[in-house]
């Protein structure tokens, strides 16, 4: 709302500096967004919350201003001389959609003189940005400005059968607004028509067939009051926001309905003639009666923690418009103004206590009460995995919860079911809720490839969104990784982070096939016989789809699951004083046998004694060990807690090792 | 040939084989010096050696010892300069090549994001004023996201066009879903379950349509304060919020509230804290409003409480002077690798 300092002094003096008004407006609800110059004139330009519309008019401003400064408040009569004529022999108005329009009056006004507006007002007008019209239009305009209720002055002679009927659109139904532009409207608009057509969309745009020209003489002056949801929903739909639609939105005083009316026809009468017929038209209902609202006094320093004088505080409220009703030691009771639709309860009442007494007379340096917080073992947790995730050189990333439909079906592990789809999308095309949040990584990487940045390595936390047959999705935690390395280098990294949080996690590997993950190269991971992840290696199709020209190894991992198997307190275990000792061991197995079927077999066959085992490598020469062989190497290491081994004990565990291996492998020792 | 001839010739070997094998600064000029004396076809060693076929026989066991200890030399003085070589000089060596300036070999580190650094440093410092951390539901419904925290049935907030509404969790659930509009949310589901006192901060993605641009983003983080008790006052809201400022920037602030209006919180405020000689603007805030207690089961004439709530996104912005908040969720690796 821009306001103008020559304007607002019409009803309240202002005796302060600018800067000064501007401050105290802004610390008393008004914020203030800038102020500009405009010939002698000041545009000070506010922000007006959407529970306060009495300050889309100088009046409204001009009483805060009148409340703070105390200073006296002149408000127009607007008591326009009535001729004789009764206004029902020229005109009539009919509403068939009260959920839409719940009160519209008229006034008619004949004989005036349309021409330019006096230099004043053009002034005034100018100041806020609106270009003049003509004398009538800058009326209805001025009006508006001045106490926030738009009217809207039809010619009256072009409203076929002297009536206004209030009706709700029909869908498809076309409308040529005064901007000259042709509409189609829907059901749910509330549409002004006359006896045979549209002439107004009701509280967002007047018609083009029924303008005020330079010959109209006779005039219908609407002032109405409109449901403010359908007025939001037309002008949004049709891109027609204006300071009518604006206003309508949040709701005028329905007592200002008349006024305005008045208003409006006194400044007609006074700059373009004419004569103003007798009464008015008011079809609808009438502004209900405010409920009266106690304030218990003892309520305002429970809330605020500071004490407010009970006289200031009876001050406050009636300077605000308020009509006390009762008053005693613990209490006040009153009636709120029409103006103010937002103060119904004794806590609304305390707030304007606040913000008139002022916040700043609030202390910040009163003693809080110590309460314990204890840290949530998922953020400790997490706190571990970023650190080990960043320390094995991973990025974190961040992706939107929403993909479109090629990512959300690239991968889907966790659930088959269709993904949950917004009416809107997050961004272009991205309307299902994700359920993995590999597909985003790999769209990320492509980001980071289309910009030639070599090392992509990335990682996220964040949710994925499991739908079930009925009720909210399952909201489920994850961690995906995303690398250019190979399948071995994810999987170090997904076993940094189990060792981060629990050195003996075991992870178990099973074989899965999916579209997007290499043949062979992708896997379950399992810890613990829970279903951990899935790690594998991105498909020649996977890469293609998502424009990758590098490989790329993906994991996703349920962090439920790591919570689960994480061991925050880790327990003390007394380590053995005496001396270890190594041995490798070479052995020439089937290619068919996987490494962890060999662990399996030498961890129960090594004993109590066998401390570690760690795989070195892996061999493949047909010529030397025959085809279909590899030789496995891996070390061992063997400590007691009671003694020192002997070479000689130690070269029997070996020996039984590679007896077990041998037996249940079909395994030979290379020598 | 002589053997005083032959024995000279031998020291003279090692003598240069000495000096070569000494001079050679890297291996490629000690390999070089290798073939030239101890070459297996025609090294100079070789070629000496060729000279005690040509040796009177009665002289022949004193040359060949000498032979073979010069050989030994020879090759001993070779593996030292390898030695040498391959240990950087030795301890001692002086102008060895080592060049100190070289980079080290450094592991690849990884960055965490600014926006979790943020909101790690947020519940960080609202830990220790003793607010523990709450987190809920993304996908939320009506209740939650708007008629627990008064937002009157037929508010604009509630438009399908201010909100992400979930198209097919519609009709299995019979009413609508929605992603979550603000962290209020989780708010409202700790009260339902907590009997007063509560103090928590709630965190986490809030959803808008808003058309990205560089002040925009329809997704963003929220981190929202909640403390509700008998005698809970605006005074302890302003208090606590001056206490979580001064942790966070460091130094003696000050509060400002500014009026303001939210449906959950009644007064409602802006805060703005003192910063660099003006004001900035921090968040919203307010007490809760005495709808939004009985909505939980709360009696507000028994208890009170305060909420306020901050964007993570500007705070960080603000931080570290970024100047776009799509960068945020663009994921270039040199963007993230500054944090």
């Amino acid at each position: 709302m821009i306001v103008s300092w020559n304007w607002l002094k019409q009803y309240v003096p202002l005796a302060m500096s600018q800067e000064e008004l501007e401050t105290r407006l802004m610390m008393s609800g008004l914020n203030h967004e800038g102020t500009e110059t405009v010939g002698d004139d000041l545009a000070i330009d506010l922000e007006v919350s959407s529970n306060r519309p009495d300050c889309l008019g100088h009046i409204g401003v001009a009483r805060e201003v009148a409340v703070l400064w105390e200073q006296p408040l002149s408000i127009p009569a607007a008591s326009p001389a009535e001729g004789s004529t009764p206004v029902d022999d020229l005109a009539s108005v009919r509403v068939d959609c009260p959920q839409l329009c719940s009160r519209y009056t008229a006034r008619v006004i004949r004989g005036v003189k349309v021409g330019p507006s006096p230099q004043w007002m053009v002034r005034r007008l100018a100041t806020l940005g609106e270009a003049s019209i003509n004398n009538i239009v800058d009326i209805t305009n001025y009006v508006l400005y001045e106490c926030g209720q738009p009217l809207h002055a039809f010619d009256l002679p072009e409203l076929i059968g002297g009536q206004i009927i209030v009706r709700e659109a029909t869908k498809g139904e076309k409308f040529v607004a005064i901007n000259h532009k042709t509409y189609e409207l829907e059901a749910g608009m509330c549409v002004i028509a006359d006896a045979e057509r549209a002439v107004a969309l009701g509280g967002v745009m007047g018609g083009a067939n029924t303008e005020v020209l330079d010959e109209t003489t006779d005039l219908l002056i609407e002032s109405a009051a409109f449901d403010p949801i359908s007025i939001r929903t037309t002008a949004r739909r049709l891109v027609l926001h204006s300071p009518s639609s604006h206003r309508f939105e949040r709701q005028p005083d329905p007592v200002g309905i008349d006024w305005a009316s008045r208003r409006c026809c006194e400044l007609i009468l006074e700059l373009a003639g004419g004569e103003l017929a007798a009464g008015a038209i008011d079809v609808g209902e009438q502004p209900a009666k405010r409920e009266p609202v106690v304030l218990r006094l003892d309520q305002i320093e429970r809330i605020l923690g500071i004490r407010v004088d009970r006289e200031e505080v009876r001050k406050i409220l009636t300077l605000l418009g308020n009509e006390e009703i009762k008053a005693d030691e613990a209490r006040v009771e009153v009636i709120p103004p029409s103006w103010r639709s937002d103060l119904t309860r004794e806590i609304d009442l305390i707030e304007e206590v606040a913000r008139i007494h002022g916040y700043d007379k609030i202390p910040e340096d009163v003693s809080v009460p110590m309460a314990p917080s204890a840290r949530r073992d998922i953020d400790r947790v997490l706190e571990k995995v970023r650190g080990a995730l960043v320390a094995a050189g991973y990025d974190e990333a961040l992706t939107p919860s929403a993909v479109d439909a090629a990512a959300s079906e690239a991968f889907s592990p966790w659930s088959d079911a269709d993904p949950l789809r917004l009416t809107t999308p997050i961004l272009r095309g991205a309307d299902l809720l994700r359920r993995s949040l590999i597909p985003s990584l790999l769209a990320a990487r492509h980001t980071n490839q289309s910009l030639a940045n070599p090392v992509i390595e990335l990682f996220e936390v964040a949710h994925v969104y499991l739908p079930t047959p009925d009720g909210p999705p399952r909201e489920e935690s994850m961690l995906a990784i995303a690398g250019g390395g190979d399948f071995f280098a994810v999987k170090g990294a997904i076993e940094t982070v189990l060792a981060a949080l629990n050195p003996a996690a075991q992870l178990e590997i099973r074989p899965m096939e999916h579209a997007l993950l290499r043949r062979g190269h992708g896997v379950e991971l399992w810890l613990d016989g829970q279903l951990l992840g899935y790690l594998g290696e991105v498909s020649e199709a996977g890469l293609k789809q998502f424009q990758l020209r590098s490989a790329a190894t993906v994991a996703e991992i349920h962090v439920t699951a790591l919570e689960a198997a994480a061991v925050l307190i880790p327990q003390y275990a007394r380590q053995s004083s005496f001396p270890a000792i190594d041995r490798d061991v070479n052995l020439v197995v089937d290619e068919s046998v996987r490494w962890a079927e060999v662990a399996a077999v030498v961890e129960a066959s090594g004993g109590e004694l066998l401390e570690s085992l760690s795989f070195q490598d892996t061999f493949r020469d047909e010529a030397k060990l025959g085809p279909g062989k590899k030789s496995l190497l891996f070390s061992t290491t063997f400590r007691s807690a009671e003694g020192t081994l002997t070479n000689q004990q130690v070269d029997e565990i070996r020996e039984q090792i590679v007896a077990a291996c041998e037996k249940k492998l079909g395994a030979q020792l290379r020598a | 040939m002589a053997l005083a001839d032959f024995l000279a010739d031998l020291d003279s070997l090692l003598t240069s084989a000495n000096a070569a094998f000494a001079a050679a600064a890297d291996s490629d000029s000690l390999e070089v010096a290798r073939v030239e004396f101890l070459g297996a076809k025609s090294g100079r060693l070789k070629t000496v050696q060729q000279g005690l076929g040509k040796i009177d026989k009665p002289d022949k066991p004193a040359a060949g010892k000498k032979l073979n200890e010069v050989k030994k030399a020879i090759t001993a003085a070779f593996e030292q300069a390898q030695q040498n070589l391959s240990a950087g000089g030795g301890e001692d060596a002086g102008d060895d090549g080592f060049d100190p300036t070289l980079p080290g070999r450094r592991a690849r580190l990884g960055h965490i994001h600014p926006i979790t650094q943020t909101i790690e440093q947020l519940k960080e410092i609202m830990g220790r004023l003793g607010f523990s951390v709450a987190e809920g539901p993304e996908v939320e419904d009506k209740w939650h996201n708007f008629d627990a925290l008064n937002i009157p049935p037929i508010h604009p907030a509630r438009s399908e066009l201010d909100n992400f509404y979930l198209a097919t969790a519609e009709k299995a659930a019979g009413e609508p879903m929605l992603l979550r509009s603000q962290t209020s949310t989780v708010q409202i589901r700790v009260m339902e379950k907590t009997p007063p006192p509560v103090r928590i901060i709630s965190l986490g993605r809030v959803y808008r349509p808003d058309t990205a641009d560089a002040t925009h983003y329809p997704m963003f983080h929220q981190i929202e304060g909640l403390m509700v008790d008998r005698g809970v006052t605006m005074a302890d809201l302003k208090s606590v919020l001056r206490l979580f400022a001064s942790s966070f920037l460091g130094g003696d602030v000050h509060i400002r509230f500014r009026p303001s209006f939210f449906p959950f919180t009644e007064p409602s405020v802006e805060v703005d804290i003192s910063w660099q000689g003006g004001w900035m603007e921090m968040g919203g805030a307010g007490m809760i409003d005495p709808n939004v207690l009985r909505a939980v089961g709360y009696d507000p004439d028994e208890v009170t409480g305060f909420a306020f709530g901050l964007g993570v996104e500007r705070i960080c912005m603000s931080r570290h002077q970024v100047t776009d908040i799509r960068e945020f969720y663009r994921n270039d690796v040199r963007f993230l690798e500054q944090f």
